[in-house]
C-alpha cells in the first residue's frame, strides 16, 4: 500500500513532481560541472601556463652557467662537459615522463658570419656590434660579456630541435622541440626543418643590424671549419634570442667537432605547486624521512621531476626555472582557489535552491498530510511516506543532472582549453551525497512542522 | 417577470450526459431550492447558473440576455456584475481579514469602499470580527463573511452551493436566517443543497435525478405557508 | 478607498501574512542574486587581480640606452619612469652591471634597487635574507658555490673604477640567491653601494619594470616612452606579456562560460520555485475569478509581488554577492575588489524580470483553467 501511495503520488501529480525533479536535475547537473571542471581546472590551467617555455634547465655537472660568469666561451677546460645527444629520449622515461610536455637540447658555438644577401652584396659581421646589446629576457645581461671576451667577431649560433622527431625506448614517439616551447616567439618565414641542417632561423635584431632578409645565405665560420646556412625565417622573441642565429643541432655538432655532443637541455614540465616539503627535498632530498622522500619522488613537484631528471641523464644538474616555476604555481594555486570558492558558491546556491523548492513543495501538501492523520497515520509512516516520494523523485532527478553537468563541464572544456574536461569518478558520490543531504534539509523541517498541525485545522482549511 | 430561464438546457462531458434537457424559470424575488442525489447534475447546474461553465446545448437566459453563447470574459463580467456566490468551503482568502475579504469582491467589481463592506459584516452579525483572519474565525462566522461577500456588490442572483453543509446546527440555523431575511429583502436564491430541512426552507424544490429534472415540489402548498 | 489602496492592500496582506511562503520565494530571489552578483563582480576584477598575480612572472618592459650608448643616465631613466601610469606600478628595479673580481674570479656585479628587485622578480628564491645595510650583497648560487660562501660570510671585491684606479671594498653575504637562471652567476648590492665603490654615480645600464597593464596599455606606454625620451629604447618582454595574454584570455573566459552556467541554471532554479509557490495558488486564483476578477486584473496582482520578491531579494542579493566577492578576493588574492555600483540596479532589474517572469507562467495557467474546476471538491 505504501508504495501504491507513492506511485499514485508519483504518477498523477506529474507536473509537480516533474518540477522538483527538474530542480534537483538543475543543482545536480550545476554541481556536477562546477567540480568537475574545479577538480581538472589544474591541469588544463597547468597546460595553458606551458606557454611560458620551459620550466627546468638540465645542464653538465660542474659547467652549469659558469660560461656565463667568466665569459669563457670556447677551449681553457671550464665548459668542455657536455651532455649526450643519445640519452635525452630517457627524459621521456622518468617516473613522471607524462608531464614532461616538451624539451629542447641546445648546443652553441660563436661564429663569425658572412652574409650573401640575394642582392649578391656581401657583408661581413662585426664582432663589436653585439657587445652593445643588452640581455632582455630573463632578467640579466650576460651575452654582452660572453661576446666580448670570445675576442672574434662572434655571432652565437644556437643549435637546437626545432620540431624533431623522436623513437623512444619504450616504443613511443614524440615530436619535440623549440616550435612548441617558444609559443611567443613572432616568426616571418618558416621554421627550419631539423632534417635540413642548412636552414637558419635569424634573431630579429641581428637581422636588422645586418639587413638579413628570408633567402640569404650566411656563412658561419669558426675553428677553421665553415658551413653555410640558408635563412628560412627571422623570429622575434623580445629577449636576448633575438641576436642569435639557430640552426638544427647536428649543423653545429659538426661544426664544432662535437658529435653527438648538447651542452644544456630546457625541460618543460606539468608540475604540482611547490610546498613545504618540495622545498625543503630541492635543498636537500637526503635530508627527508624514507616516507616523506617516497611522497615527494611521487608527486610531480619541480623539484622532484629535476631530480628524476638527473638520474637518466649522466653528469647533469638539473634545475627549476624559478621565474616560471613559481610563477605557475602561485597562478595554479589562485586559479584553483578561485574555482573553488565559485563552486562552494554555487553549490551553496543549488543546495539552497532545492531545499526551498522541496520546503515550497511539501507545506503545499498541508491537506493530504492532515488528512492522513485523520485517517489514523501515525508521524512516522507519514513522514517515510513524504520522505520516499521525494526521495525517488530526487535520484531521478540526480541522476538526469548529473549527465546534464558532464555536458556542461564538456561545453566548457571546449570552449575555454578545446579539450575535455576529465571526468572524474569522485564527483558522483560528491554530487550524491550533496542531493541526498539537501533533500533531507528541505523536506524534514517542512514535514516537522506539518505534523504539528492538529488534522481538523488543515481539513477546514484554516 | 422571470429572472433566470434554463431552455432544454444539456450538458456532455465526454460520453457522461451530465444534465438532460432542463427546462426551467426563476423569477424574480423567488428562492428556489435543487436537490438531487450524489451524481444528479447539481454541481454542474449550478456551474452553468452561476456563469462558471456554459451547457453543450440550449440557452440561459438571465436578466432578459442570453448567456450560454457568452465567451469566458464576457461570463466573468456577467458574474461579477449580477451574481452572488456562496460556497460549501467558504473559500475565503486565508491571509486577508474578513473585512478584505468582503472588499475583494468589491474591488473586482468596482470600488472598495470600508464602509460599506463593514456594514455588510454587520448585517451578519460579524462587526466585532472584522479585523480577525478566517484562521482566526469559526465555520459558521467564516460562512457568514462568505454571504457578507456574496452580497456587497447587490447581486440580481444569489447562487449558494450547500451552503450550510460544513456547519453544526446552531450556525446552521444562523445561516439560514440570513437567507430568510435575504429574501424577505426580495431578492432572488438559488440554493443547491441535498439536506431536505435547508431545501424545505425554499418556495419551490427542483428534484434532479440522473441530470433530468425528476419533479418540482412546491413547498408553500405542501406545508401550507 | 481607492482601488490602488485596496490593490497595495491586498499585496501587503499577502506579504505579511504568508511569512513562512514569502520566506521560501524571497530566499529563492536572494540566492539567484546573491549568484548573479557575485559572480559578475568577480568575473569583472578577475582580470585585474590575475593580471597582478601574473606580475610574479618579472619584468614585462625593460628600458635599455637607445643606439650605440653604452648606459642610460638616471635622470633620464627617471623621466621614462614617469610615463608609466604610477597605479600601474607593480616594481621597478634599475640594474648597473660591472665586472669585478672576486679571489681573482672575474664576476658580474650588479647594483640596484633591492627593493625593486623584491617588487620586480618576486621570484627570486633567497637562503638567508634580503639584504637590509649597505655593504651586505646577495650572492647567486653558482658564485656560492664556487667560492664557498653561506650567509654571514664576507667577501672581497676589486678591481678598475670608473676613473682607472684599483678599487677593493668588503661585503657581508646576507643571502644567497636562486633563479634557475643567469642571475645566480652575479653579485647583487645596492646601486649606492656599487656607485660608491666606483667612484660614479647615475649609470645605469638596464631598467626593469613590471607593469600591471594588458598587451594594449603596454604598447601605448612603450610608444609614449619611445615618442617622449630619445635616449632610452622600451622594449617588451615578449615571453612574458604574449604569455600572459594568452593565459588571462583563457582564464578569463573560463570565469565568463563558468558564470554563464552557473547562472542560466540558478536562474532557472529560482524560476521554478517561484513558480511552485504560485501554483500553490491556483484555488485563490479560481476563487478570485469566481468573484468576477478579469485575468488582468489577476496577473497585476501577482506581478505586483513578483516586483516585491525582485525588488527586496535583488537587493539583498546585490549586498550578499558582494560580500561573497570581497571574501573571495580576500581569500584568493588577498585584496580588496572593486565595488560595481551598476551592479546594483541590474540585479535587481534582473530579479524582477525572473521572478516576474515566473510568477507570469503559473498564473496564466491557472488563470486559463474555469474557476469552477479549482473550486470544486476537496
Amino acid at each position: 500500500m505504501f508504495w501504491r501511495m507513492i506511485s499514485g503520488a508519483l504518477f498523477r501529480q506529474k507536473g509537480k513532481m516533474l518540477m522538483i525533479a527538474f530542480t534537483v536535475a538543475l543543482g545536480a547537473s550545476l554541481a556536477t560541472a562546477m567540480l568537475d571542471v574545479m577538480l581538472d581546472v589544474g591541469d588544463k590551467v597547468n597546460q595553458e601556463l606551458k606557454t611560458y617555455g620551459a620550466n627546468i634547465n638540465v645542464m653538465p655537472k660542474g659547467a652549469s652557467l659558469l660560461d656565463d660568469l667568466y665569459g669563457v666561451e670556447e677551449g681553457a677546460g671550464v665548459s668542455n662537459q657536455y651532455l649526450k645527444e643519445e640519452e635525452l629520449g630517457r627524459i621521456k622515461t622518468i617516473f613522471w615522463a607524462f608531464n614532461i610536455v616538451d624539451f629542447a637540447p641546445y648546443l652553441d658555438a660563436n661564429v663569425d658570419v658572412q652574409l650573401h644577401s640575394n642582392a649578391g652584396s656581401v657583408t661581413a659581421a662585426s664582432g663589436t656590434s653585439t657587445e652593445t646589446s643588452v640581455s632582455s629576457g630573463g632578467s640579466t645581461s650576460s651575452g654582452g660579456s660572453a661576446n666580448v671576451a670570445s675576442g672574434t667577431a662572434g655571432v652565437e649560433l644556437v643549435g637546437t630541435w626545432f620540431s624533431h622527431h623522436l623513437e623512444l625506448p619504450t616504443g613511443e614517439s614524440l615530436d619535440t622541440g623549440i616550435k612548441n616551447m617558444k609559443s611567443w616567439w613572432d616568426v616571418s618565414g618558416e621554421w627550419p626543418r631539423d632534417d635540413q641542417p642548412t636552414s637558419a632561423l635569424v634573431g630579429s635584431i641581428l637581422a636588422s643590424q645586418k639587413g638579413i632578409d628570408v633567402g640569404d645565405t650566411l656563412t658561419a665560420s669558426t675553428q677553421g671549419r665553415q658551413q653555410d646556412f640558408t635563412v628560412v625565417g627571422i623570429f622575434n622573441a623580445g629577449g636576448e634570442e633575438d641576436e642569435q642565429v639557430y640552426v638544427p643541432l647536428l649543423a653545429v655538432q659538426q661544426l664544432t667537432g662535437r658529435a653527438g655532443l648538447v651542452s644544456s637541455v630546457e625541460v618543460s614540465a606539468l608540475t604540482t605547486p611547490d610546498n613545504e616539503l618540495s622545498r625543503r627535498a630541492a635543498q636537500n632530498p637526503k635530508s627527508l624521512s624514507i616516507k616523506e622522500w617516497e611522497t615527494w619522488y611521487c608527486t610531480a613537484y619541480v623539484s622532484a621531476i629535476s631530480y628524476q631528471i638527473e638520474e637518466v641523464i649522466t653528469d647533469s644538474v638539473a634545475k627549476p626555472i624559478r621565474q616560471v616555476a613559481e610563477s605557475e604555481g602561485a597562478i595554479l594555486e589562485k586559479t584553483q582557489l578561485l574555482m573553488l570558492l565559485i563552486t562552494v558558491l554555487s553549490l551553496v546556491g543549488a543546495a539552497l535552491g532545492i531545499s526551498n523548492l522541496i520546503t515550497a513543495s511539501v507545506m503545499e501538501r498541508s491537506r493530504e498530510i492532515g488528512l492522513l492523520k485523520a485517517l489514523g497515520a501515525h508521524n512516522l509512516p507519514i513522514s517515510w511516506l513524504v520522505l520516499a516520494e521525494i526521495l525517488i523523485t530526487a535520484v531521478v532527478g540526480g541522476v538526469a543532472g548529473y549527465f546534464a553537468g558532464i555536458g556542461f563541464a564538456q561545453i566548457i572544456g571546449h570552449s575555454v582549453f578545446g579539450s575535455a574536461i576529465d571526468v572524474k569518478p569522485m564527483v558522483i558520490p560528491l554530487v550524491a551525497v550533496l542531493i541526498f543531504v539537501v533533500t533531507l534539509a528541505g523536506s524534514i523541517p517542512s514535514i516537522r512542522l506539518l505534523l504539528r498541525l492538529r488534522p481538523a485545522e488543515v481539513l477546514h482549511g484554516r | 417577470m422571470n429572472l433566470l430561464e434554463l431552455k432544454d438546457i444539456s450538458k456532455i462531458y465526454g460520453n457522461v450526459k451530465a444534465l438532460q434537457d432542463i427546462n426551467l424559470e426563476v423569477s424574480q424575488g423567488e428562492w428556489l431550492s435543487i436537490m438531487g442525489p450524489s451524481g444528479s447534475g447539481k454541481s454542474t447546474m449550478m456551474n452553468i447558473i452561476g456563469c462558471m461553465d456554459k451547457p453543450s446545448n440550449g440557452s440561459v437566459i438571465l436578466d432578459g440576455a442570453d448567456i450560454s453563447k457568452e465567451s469566458a470574459r464576457g461570463l466573468t463580467d456577467i458574474r461579477r456584475d449580477k451574481i452572488g456566490l456562496i460556497f460549501q468551503q467558504f473559500h475565503l482568502i486565508s491571509y486577508l481579514t474578513a473585512l478584505e475579504n468582503v472588499m475583494v469582491a468589491q474591488y473586482y467589481h468596482s470600488m472598495p469602499d470600508e464602509k460599506e463592506a463593514l456594514e455588510a459584516l454587520d448585517r451578519v452579525g460579524l462587526g466585532e470580527r472584522a479585523k480577525h483572519l478566517p484562521s482566526q474565525l469559526s465555520g459558521g462566522e467564516q460562512q457568514r463573511v462568505c454571504i457578507a461577500r456574496a452580497l456587497i456588490n447587490y447581486p440580481m442572483l444569489i447562487l449558494a452551493d450547500e451552503p450550510t453543509g460544513n456547519l453544526d446546527e446552531a450556525n446552521e440555523s444562523i445561516v439560514l436566517d440570513i437567507f430568510k431575511q435575504m429574501h424577505a429583502d426580495g431578492r432572488t436564491i438559488i440554493v443547491v443543497t441535498h439536506d431536505p430541512e435547508v431545501a424545505l426552507q425554499a418556495q419551490r424544490t427542483v428534484v434532479l435525478e440522473h441530470g433530468k429534472v425528476a419533479r418540482i415540489i412546491n413547498n408553500e402548498q405542501d406545508t401550507g405557508r | 478607498m481607492k482601488r490602488q489602496t485596496m490593490y497595495l492592500r491586498m499585496i501587503t496582506s499577502s506579504l505579511v501574512r504568508r511569512r513562512s511562503r514569502l520566506l521560501v520565494a524571497l530566499l529563492a530571489v536572494a540566492i539567484g542574486a546573491t549568484i548573479l552578483s557575485g559572480l559578475v563582480t568577480i568575473y569583472y576584477d578577475v582580470p585585474r587581480q590575475l593580471g597582478q598575480e601574473f606580475r610574479s612572472y618579472g619584468a614585462n618592459l625593460i628600458l635599455v640606452p637607445a643606439g650605440d650608448e653604452p648606459s642610460i643616465d638616471r635622470d633620464t631613466a627617471q623621466r621614462a619612469v614617469d610615463l608609466i601610469p604610477k597605479d600601474e606600478v607593480v616594481g621597478i628595479a634599475p640594474y648597473r652591471y660591472e665586472t669585478l673580481k672576486i679571489n681573482e674570479q672575474p664576476t658580474v656585479v650588479a647594483g640596484t634597487d633591492l627593493e625593486g628587485v623584491q617588487k620586480a622578480s618576486p621570484y627570486w628564491f633567497i637562503t638567508g635574507e634580503w639584504p637590509t645595510s649597505s655593504k651586505s650583497v646577495l650572492i647567486g648560487q653558482e658564485v656560492a658555490d664556487l667560492i664557498r660562501l653561506t650567509p654571514g660570510s664576507s667577501l672581497t671585491l676589486n678591481g678598475t673604477g670608473a676613473e682607472g684606479q684599483a678599487v677593493s671594498a668588503n661585503f657581508t653575504v646576507s643571502g644567497i640567491v636562486q633563479t634557475g637562471g643567469t642571475e645566480e652567476a652575479f653579485v647583487f648590492m645596492a646601486l649606492a653601494d656599487l656607485e660608491a665603490m666606483m667612484g660614479d654615480s647615475g649609470k645605469l645600464n638596464v631598467v626593469e619594470c613590471s607593469i600591471s597593464a594588458d598587451q594594449d596599455d603596454l604598447d601605448k606606454i612603450v610608444k609614449n616612452i619611445s615618442n617622449n625620451v630619445e635616449e632610452v629604447s622600451p622594449r617588451l618582454v615578449k615571453r612574458v606579456t604574449e604569455s600572459e595574454g594568452t593565459v588571462l584570455t583563457k582564464l578569463q573566459a573560463l570565469v565568463y562560460l563558468v558564470t554563464v552556467v552557473v547562472l542560466l541554471l540558478t536562474m532557472i532554479c529560482v524560476a521554478t520555485t517561484m513558480m511552485a509557490v504560485v501554483a500553490e495558488r491556483r484555488k485563490e486564483i479560481g476563487l478570485k475569478k469566481a468573484l468576477g476578477a478579469s485575468n488582468k486584473s489577476i496577473v497585476i496582482e501577482f506581478l505586483g509581488e513578483g516586483l516585491f520578491f525582485g525588488a527586496l531579494g535583488g537587493l539583498l542579493g546585490s549586498g550578499l554577492g558582494f560580500l561573497f566577492a570581497q571574501v573571495v578576493s580576500m581569500n584568493v588574492f588577498t585584496r580588496a575588489i572593486s565595488f560595481q555600483p551598476l551592479l546594483i540596479p541590474v540585479t535587481v532589474v534582473v530579479s524582477i524580470a525572473i521572478t516576474g517572469l515566473a510568477c507570469l507562467l503559473p498564473v496564466r495557467s491557472a488563470t486559463d483553467v474555469d474557476p469552477a474546476i479549482v473550486l470544486r471538491g476537496e
